[in-house]
């Protein structure tokens, strides 16, 4: 009875946390202990999800961010602070230190209060910019709030974001209108493939400084899609960075407000976008695992193999040269309680490559099966003709997915000595064949012969000599 | 009386048995000093493999006796020259690897184990006293006089020319080849005497473990036919000659074409073609020998000229064409360079930069070899008075090995068994002549001319015609005086060369050059271990499959010792391959990034000898390095670019920006100039100060220095996690803080999803 | 001091008596035959038909038998030749060694004639005809064991 309850147990508790996939400590860094109130209903949620939260301000004594080298949490949320510098335990060098150590951060950033230093090196370094001025915001004259800011046009009204390319899965949407009040906007740079935009503004969008007395902005920061609200960089060893440029947008306020939109009441659907990105952003969504990784040697007695995930990874270490190989990779995705099996969007595509300097086969992946947590995707070919050490590499980075990145050494041998066509076996052989032993038959026949035959006369035998 | 006891007593003394049994145990003493004197570097630092290449060759014997003859022969060495492999199987010489493999086992069937490793040590002392021998019995074929061979055996045993390389712990392939060598030419002079198919057979059995061996068997497959065609032109073609050469020729051709790495070389390549063509010339002279004996001669002789003119136009034509037509390969650059000695430097900088390719300096001829190199031309001389076939071999041998032997220091080796053989002829005709203790009888002609001194009659008898001096010799050779001056100068010359042979082995060549030595000031010796020191942190700090590129000098030492694999080593198959390591350590920092991580290299080890004035470091090799990665790639990498405008090659303040923008020269200083007060860092081999600020490294981080800075380790960094390149990331960490970009003028750059 | 080593086949020519048995059943030709003429034809032709007659009578039947295998080898050499000129000489390491075998074989055979001419003894002083035709089998077990070998 008693692992009845047990069992049980369990699974609630499985049902009611939806965990993220790389730990549950959340720091919150906000300017002092009483704006916990303001952030109140998020933080419950978050809490309500299985995270263990600490809230320190950048002057707490003990805010660390690493104890003995290892990080001490695995999330970070930054609240806007009103002071320019962030503490010397939140230098833009720890921050990229705990990216390192696969650390997630959320940034929150205000118009009001500005952007610590640390943030804005840390974003220049990522290459995401943000406006120089410090109170400059985004005012969009068409989509605003006319019961808050009916004047200013600083609080934006927008639908929940739709995917940007048809390859790339939706983590973001859903129903309703997300109020963005006071937000510092961003753009990012082109040359990183590591930058992603979440939420974009509106094409009537622009950034602007208030203060700033002139009526015509003449060299807006950005203006249209190029200004984004949301943005996130994913760095090589899946860590993630989300700027989130309304902190407001966060906080109790603005959870369930009636706001009107172009004359139409609505309710905002504040609270709906905030659960989606901080599990995107704490590793709840979008997350891949890669499980068993399986060659082996298509021909002969290894064709039938025992692709049980029990038995842990043993695969061949040399192939030889034209050897038919098949491989299989098991991927599965995390859906923010239990790995799923992993499905392809539909124009997308997993690719192998089995390269020695460059690639020699990029074959594409197909899924030969599933299990209960993942997909086996697999694919089969012949070794090339070349001898050497070869990589079988999957490589799948797209936007809001975590990479997987896999590679595993393998040797490619040339024929052995014994492996070439014996000689009977070449038809155009067969007449040196037939010379060899024709020769060894004369010889045999002559030899026999001899020995039979006289010697040469009388003489040779008298001067018989020994040696 | 006690002169004929004394008589009797010698003359049992001097019986055959007793001289055999002198013969033997002075043979065997001979070996013993042989074995002996090249053990120096064992007793003074341990039993060590030396140099490069025999570490590679001692890694080929455990994999041989660790996974057994047939898994060698198909070896697939995946721990060299990342990432193509290398099929070595196919790509080295078998017989040094086997035969170490043999005696291994056969010792373990006599329950003796010893370690693989003291087997490989040893082995070079042990075919030396091997090769003594077979010195012996080449020279015994050659004169009657029993005291040539033992004398030839001597010589061979202790000369510092075939010591250089095969001292214990050089596990090369000459360690067997010479012996190898010597021992075939004594059975081709065997077989040439006696004219028999078994001695012919044995030669080209010989033959072909020697082609199992070593490289150098062109030497063999050019010598004996030059011999044959030397016999065939001086008119001394006899059926004993073609006997043995044909019967040679067709089983040991057969022989070498079972090597893998040999193929159908003997067939394909114009260092071959010589015994090819001799083989056709001795069937074409035997034939015409047969046919004369059939005719009258003034019919043969029409025949004969026609024929001749013939068959000479048909087969020198169809040469010809086939080379030129590429059937047949022309002569590879390693030895079309014995012949054009400035080809190399400019077409294949590879084997020009190898110092043992260079040309022999007058002074080496008398270091090797000492007393021997003047003996050897009267040695030679000799045989040009009697000259027997087996002495013209004598000859022709001294006369080409004394070519090779002036253009490439490497083969004085090929040089020393002649130099020792015509050396001991001649030594031996001097101990002969002044050691017997008769005075040879008086002929009764002589006796006519009245004179009753024995000396001067002997004198007569033995010169018949020469110089009034010597019809009445005031001393004569016969004299006590005589004897015991020319006897007791030619024992002082002996000790000599003794004291030579043994002075040159212990200071010059019995170094195992991984490990340094040097004296302090108080005298004593200090021993530098920075490589193994170096090597073996390698071993134990890296990953299993840690990839390490280096200059392809140490790849051979890094697969041995440090058990990594490398990216190119001594082997030097592939020039392209060595020229990337070559374009990387010469690029800046941009450049040689990608070209690492593609070939996914983790450590990279460089050579500094700046610090304690090593001169065979990295930077005085950097300029071959330059050159050959020119050689691929003329537009990327100029050596112009790394002198001066001046024409000077320097490493301080006044270096090109090329080269001070170089990984070799970043990699070298880095951090240099912490060991020294501010400004004042020395680069003690090329005596300059260096630049008071040192060179930064981005890519890189430095991994392990040794302890005298002999080698420094890197280890190449992974991408950066933010897509950062290095440089931007490097100044990040400083504390340099990114600018933001300046506005910039023209239209804005949109990004798009 | 040793004599300068003389062609011997001069002396032995000198030293041949001519055997005035007729002439033995003829045998095939061997290579011994072959020759291009020069001269006139004339000449050409008393040449051959001379050395062909001395050929039949003088030989011994031991001889002949060795000149017989020669010449069978010697077929068999030309046309694996042919046919490696015809169809070509993939795969080449099968045309060495059946090529080679045959070539091999004619040298070792032709040693072991001339070793066991009579007229050559002076040459071959230390050799009996019983240890050259060892040798010559021993020379032929090696070279059959490399052909074999290499043809894989």
């Amino acid at each position: 009875m008693r692992w009845l309850f047990s069992f049980l147990a369990l699974a609630l508790f499985c049902v009611v946390n939806a965990r993220s996939f790389t730990g549950s400590r959340l720091l919150v860094v906000l300017e002092e202990e009483s704006e916990r109130e303001k952030y109140g209903v998020f933080l419950g949620d978050l809490e309500s999800r299985g995270f263990t939260i600490t809230t320190l301000t950048p002057k707490s004594e003990s805010l660390s961010l690493f104890k003995h080298g290892a990080r001490a949490y695995d999330h970070l949320l930054l609240l806007p602070t009103k002071s320019k510098g962030l503490g010397p335990a939140l230098t833009a060098n720890l921050l990229l230190d705990f990216m390192k150590k696969e650390g997630n951060v959320l940034l929150a950033l205000s118009a009001e209060t500005g952007t610590p230093t640390a943030v804005q090196s840390l974003l220049l370094e990522v290459d995401i910019h943000i406006p120089s001025d410090r109170n400059a915001l985004v005012v969009d004259h068409f989509n605003y709030d006319s019961t808050s800011a009916a004047e200013k046009h600083d609080v934006l009204l927008l639908p929940f974001p739709k995917p940007a390319r048809s390859d790339v899965k939706d983590y973001f949407g859903g129903e309703g209108v997300i109020a963005v009040p006071r937000a510092v906007g961003q753009t990012l740079g082109n040359e990183s493939p590591l930058l992603a935009p979440i939420l974009k503004a509106p094409s009537t969008a622009y950034s602007y400084n208030p203060k700033d007395e002139a009526d015509i902005v003449e060299e807006p920061f950005a203006v249209g899609q190029q200004l984004n609200l949301v943005s996130a960089m994913q760095s090589l060893n899946s860590a993630r960075l989300t700027v989130l440029g309304s902190a407001e947008a966060l906080q109790n306020a603005w959870f369930a407000e009636k706001a009107t939109l172009a004359g139409k009441a609505v309710k905002t659907a504040n609270r709906d976008f905030a659960a989606k990105l901080s599990s995107w952003a704490f590793k709840e969504t979008g997350v891949l695992k890669v499980g068993k990784l399986t060659h082996y040697l298509n021909e002969g007695s290894s064709k039938k193999l025992n692709s049980s995930s029990a038995l842990p990874e043993n695969n061949p270490k040399i192939y030889r040269i034209k050897n038919d190989v098949a491989f299989q990779i098991e991927v599965s995705e995390y859906t923010s309680t239990h790995l799923t099996p992993f499905e392809l969007p539909p124009n997308d595509i997993l690719q192998l490559e089995f390269s020695m300097l460059s690639p020699f086969h990029r074959l594409n992946l197909s899924p030969i099966s599933q299990t209960a947590n993942s997909t086996i995707f697999g694919a089969s070919f012949r070794t090339p003709d070349q001898h050497g050490i070869f990589n079988f590499a999957v490589k799948y980075n797209r936007p809001f997915l975590t990479g997987i990145e896999e590679k595993r050494q393998v040797t490619v041998r040339h024929f052995a000595h014994d492996e070439w066509p014996r000689s009977w076996q070449i038809s155009a052989a067969w007449v040196w064949i037939a010379g060899i032993w024709v020769t060894v038959a004369g010889w045999v026949v002559f030899v026999g012969v001899w020995l039979y035959s006289a010697p040469v006369g009388a003489a040779v035998k008298g001067g018989k000599k020994t040696q | 009386m006690a002169a004929t006891e004394g008589d009797q007593f010698l003359k049992q003394a001097t019986g055959p048995k007793t001289r055999g049994l002198l013969r033997v145990i002075i043979l065997v003493l001979i070996a013993g000093a042989a074995v002996s004197s090249r053990l120096f570097s064992v007793i003074r630092f341990e039993s060590i493999i030396h140099e490069f290449d025999p570490w590679f060759n001692f890694r080929a014997t455990k994999y041989l006796v660790a996974n057994g003859f047939y898994d060698f022969w198909d070896w697939f060495d995946d721990r060299t020259w990342h990432p193509l492999g290398r099929v070595t199987g196919g790509t080295l010489y078998p017989g040094l690897m086997v035969t170490s493999g043999v005696i291994y086992h056969f010792l373990r069937f006599l329950t003796l184990p010893v370690d693989i490793r003291n087997i490989c040590v040893l082995l070079a002392p042990a075919f030396s006293g091997l090769t003594a021998f077979a010195t012996y019995l080449l020279t015994n074929e050659m004169v009657s006089s029993p005291s040539a061979g033992l004398l030839a055996a001597a010589f061979m045993g202790i000369t510092p020319g075939y010591i250089s390389r095969s001292v214990a712990g050089s596990y090369d392939n000459e360690a067997i080849a010479i012996f190898l060598l010597v021992f075939t030419f004594f059975l081709w002079i065997k077989a040439v005497k006696l004219g028999s198919m078994f001695w012919g057979a044995l030669t080209a059995l010989f033959y072909g473990y020697m082609v199992s061996a070593w490289g150098g068997y062109v030497f063999i497959t050019n010598l004996l036919p030059l011999h044959a065609f030397v016999l065939i032109c001086m008119g001394r073609y006899s059926p004993r000659l073609y006997v043995s050469y044909t019967s040679w020729y067709a089983l040991g051709t057969l022989a070498s074409m079972q090597i893998p790495f040999v193929g159908f070389l003997p067939i394909r390549s114009s260092e071959h073609m010589s015994a090819l063509g001799v083989f056709g010339l001795i069937q074409l002279v035997a034939f015409v020998e047969f046919v004369r004996a059939q005719l009258p001669s003034k019919q043969f002789q029409t025949l004969l000229r026609a024929l001749v003119v013939l068959i000479f136009v048909v087969a020198v034509g169809g040469l010809v064409l086939l080379t030129v037509g590429g059937v047949i390969a022309p002569w590879t650059g390693r030895f079309y360079s014995l012949w054009d000695t400035g080809y190399a430097k400019i077409h294949i900088p590879i084997i020009a930069s190898v110092s043992e390719h260079q040309p022999t300096a007058w002074p080496a001829f008398f270091f090797d070899l000492n007393l021997m190199i003047f003996l050897f031309p009267a040695g030679v001389y000799m045989c040009f008075r009697t000259l027997t076939d087996e002495q013209v071999f004598i000859v022709i041998y001294s006369v080409l090995a004394s070519y090779f032997a002036g253009v490439m220091v490497r083969l004085m080796l090929t040089l020393t068994p002649i130099v020792c053989v015509a050396a001991a002829m001649a030594f031996s005709q001097i101990l002969d002549t002044y050691l017997d203790a008769k005075t040879p009888k008086v002929d009764a002609k002589t006796a006519e001319n009245g004179s009753s001194e024995p000396a001067k009659v002997a004198a007569a008898a033995v010169l018949s015609d020469g110089l009034r001096s010597t019809r009445n010799p005031l001393v004569g050779i016969y004299s006590y005086a005589s004897r015991v001056t020319v006897v007791g100068f030619s024992a002082i010359y002996l000790l000599i060369f003794v004291l030579h042979c043994t002075w040159v082995t212990s200071n010059a060549y019995s170094s195992p050059s991984v490990v340094l030595a040097s004296r302090l000031p108080d005298g004593s010796q200090h021993i530098i271990d920075d490589y193994r020191e170096a090597y073996y942190w390698l071993r134990q700090n890296t990953p299993e499959n840690a990839k390490i590129m280096s200059w392809w000098d140490y790849g051979y030492q890094i697969g041995g010792m440090a058990d990594r694999p490398t990216l190119v080593d001594n082997n030097t198959w592939n020039n392209t391959h060595i020229a990337t390591v070559g374009k990387a350590m010469s690029s800046k920092e941009e450049v040689s990034y990608p070209i690492m991580r593609q070939h996914e290299v983790d450590y990279v080890l460089v050579v500094f000898g700046g610090l304690l004035g090593y001169s065979g470091d990295d930077i005085n090799k950097f300029l071959w390095m330059v050159r050959i990665a020119e050689g691929i790639w003329p537009e990327e990498v100029k050596e112009r670019s790394f002198f001066t405008p001046r024409g000077e090659y320097r490493v301080d303040e006044g270096a090109t920006d090329t080269m001070k923008n170089s990984l070799m020269y970043k990699m070298s200083y880095y951090n240099y100039n912490s060991l020294f007060p501010a400004g004042q860092a020395q680069d003690r081999v090329r005596n300059v100060r260096l630049p008071s600020e040192g060179p930064q490294l981005n890519v890189i981080d430095e991994a392990f220095t040794s302890e005298n800075w002999i080698i420094r380790i890197y280890k190449v960094k992974d991408l950066d996690n933010f897509g950062r390149d290095h440089h931007s990331a490097v100044s990040f960490d400083k504390g340099h803080k990114k600018k933001r970009a300046a506005k910039r003028k023209g239209p804005k750059v949109l990004r798009v999803e | 001091m040793a004599p300068k080593n003389r062609n011997p086949a001069a002396t032995q020519s000198s030293t041949q008596t001519v055997p005035s048995t007729p002439a033995a059943a003829p045998k095939p030709s061997s290579s011994s035959t072959k020759k291009p003429g020069s001269g006139g034809a004339y000449d050409a032709q008393d040449i051959v038909l001379g050395i062909w007659n001395k050929y039949v009578e003088k030989t011994p039947q031991r001889v002949k038998l060795l000149d017989t295998f020669m010449g069978f080898l010697v077929v068999v050499a030309v046309l694996q030749f042919l046919y490696c000129i015809i169809v070509g000489n993939f795969p080449f390491n099968a045309f060495l060694s059946g090529f080679s075998a045959t070539v091999g074989q004619f040298v070792l055979t032709a040693s072991l004639r001339i070793q066991t001419n009579p007229e050559n003894k002076s040459e071959f002083e230390n050799i009996s005809h019983e240890r050259a035709f060892a040798d010559f089998v021993l020379g032929s077990f090696l070279l059959h064991f490399f052909c074999v070998n290499f043809i894989n």
